[in-house]
């Protein structure tokens, strides 16, 4: 099983994350528990990549959205910052009724000044950048 | 300026290493897999009604805070812990804590982590790490995932301890005030490991423990045919992760388990234990095998290599071999 794992399996692969170590246990008949530093393996890797693959995925489809105009950049800062409903609403500190209605187009256009500054705030961009998301210009 | 002489030194799961961390600072010799396992670290449930990140939870471990808990009141450690209101008095105590010369487990959020790998970058709030100095805006962090010590900035720190999400930390602090001169190990290994078998064989609820891993086989043999391809193969790559990726020391805490049954028999002088601790490294390779098969599978969606009907096989296969040895357990005196 320990060479199965082995990184020279699939040479095709670009390893993602290699640059900090990690502890691992491990066990066999001869050595018993063991301990060692080491990269996530390749098997790891292949997950890891998965989730960011299914992010990037998702993104495309509610890039699509916003510019049809069905919702509002919100939905896609939040899918950017990996959060969903409940999460943003608690940092928000708002209703979760009300964020969903910020998600419409007709909420979003109603919104002011000062609220868009905390979603601009919180999603770590410029105001500009929330009412116009770049990928809107392409 | 307030920098401890604290030991960094890295681990597989961050709650029990910052734990038997903090406990060698005052030169209570106690390893990593002994903490776990008289916290009852080990665990197991898949809820399918409750999702994270689009995908349905699967957990390897018990709730957060839980290890510190138990392990310390089991040895007879007293322990402070704080939860508070507002980042301010939270950052406020943290420093009045430090000027005491006493380093401070934190419970935080992962996203804002800056030091952390951006592969990790999840809303995870269930990770622990050490502060152990100050200087000014700098605060100095042991964690027990990156091979380095760290440093964060005051907002960050703020921020990360008051992260929002399931699980919020609220600015969660511990750390052990009195540790008794005289411990007795063998009542709390005891008692640690009977909690263990009691939540993996004797919970009558079927998605928890052992009947957790074949209820997930059994949802396992659906996926493909329910959900299609694409969404199956992620569902099957959310538990390879909760199981594989970050502080489990792979195979879902299943090798962890095993180095402290180890570290028990030669404590308790029981050499059954020892036998046990070997089936349990065995069943912990069984997992290795499961999630290197399974992670094929998410690699070619599509097209899997192995069906999810051998992969719930084995996972039904690996909850026979747990329920024997908890059952097994169960029995220790």
């Amino acid at each position: 099983m320990k060479e199965s794992i082995d990184k020279s399996e699939h040479p095709d692969d670009v390893p993602g994350y290699c640059y900090n170590r990690e502890l691992f246990y491990g066990f066999d008949k001869e050595r018993g528990f063991t301990r060692e530093l080491s990269y996530q393996n390749q098997s790891n890797q292949v997950i890891i990549r998965q989730s960011w693959d299914a992010l990037e995925k998702r993104l495309e489809q509610v890039q699509e959205a916003v510019r049809s105009g069905n919702v509002s950049p919100i939905v896609y800062y939040m899918e950017k910052m990996l959060m969903e409903l409940p999460m943003l609403s608690a940092y928000m500190g708002l209703n979760r009724l009300r964020v969903r209605w910020h998600m419409t187009p007709a909420g979003f256009r109603r919104l002011k000044p000062p609220m868009l500054e905390r979603y601009a705030r919180l999603f770590e961009i410029t105001v500009e950048e929330l009412k116009k998301p770049g990928f809107m210009n392409k | 300026m307030v920098k401890l002489d604290y030991k960094h030194r890295q681990a597989g799961h961050c709650e029990s290493g910052v734990t038997s961390n903090l406990l060698n600072y005052y030169h209570f010799q106690i390893s990593e897999p002994m903490v776990f396992g008289i916290g009852a670290g080990l665990f197991f449930s898949h809820l399918p009604f409750l999702k994270m990140q689009h995908a349905p939870t699967t957990s390897f471990r018990v709730w957060p805070g839980m290890v510190f808990n138990r392990s310390t009141r089991a040895l007879g450690i007293t322990t402070i812990n704080h939860r508070f209101r507002n980042p301010k008095d939270a950052m406020n105590r943290l420093n009045e804590v430090l000027d005491q010369g006493i380093p401070v487990g934190l419970q935080v959020g992962t996203f804002h982590l800056p030091f952390f790998p951006p592969e990790y970058r999840m809303h995870y709030n269930m990770h622990n790490m050490v502060v152990y100095g100050y200087d000014k805006e700098t605060y100095f962090v042991s964690d027990t995932l990156m091979e380095p010590v760290v440093e964060i900035s005051y907002d960050d720190l703020a921020r990360v301890r008051f992260a929002k999400g399931p699980f919020a930390p609220q600015g969660r602090m511990y750390y052990p005030v009195k540790i008794p001169a005289e411990v007795d190990f063998k009542p709390a290994i005891i008692k640690g490991i009977r909690k263990t078998a009691n939540n993996m064989i004797g919970v009558p609820f079927p998605l928890i423990g052992v009947k957790g891993i074949r209820y997930l086989s059994g949802k396992m043999r659906q996926w493909e045919r329910k959900l299609g391809p694409d969404k199956a193969s992620y569902y099957l790559g959310q538990v390879l992760r909760m199981e594989e990726e970050v502080g489990t020391a792979g195979a879902g805490f299943r090798f962890i388990y095993g180095a402290f049954l180890n570290e028990a028999a030669d404590v308790l002088n029981q050499s059954w234990l020892r036998e046990i601790s070997f089936e349990m490294g065995e069943n912990a390779n069984k997992w290795r095998e499961f999630s290197y098969l399974g992670s094929r599978n998410c690699k070619k969606r599509g097209k899997p290599e192995q069906s999810y009907d051998f992969l719930a096989d084995m996972l039904l296969e690996v909850a026979d071999r747990e329920e024997k040895i908890f059952r097994k357990l169960a029995k220790i005196n």
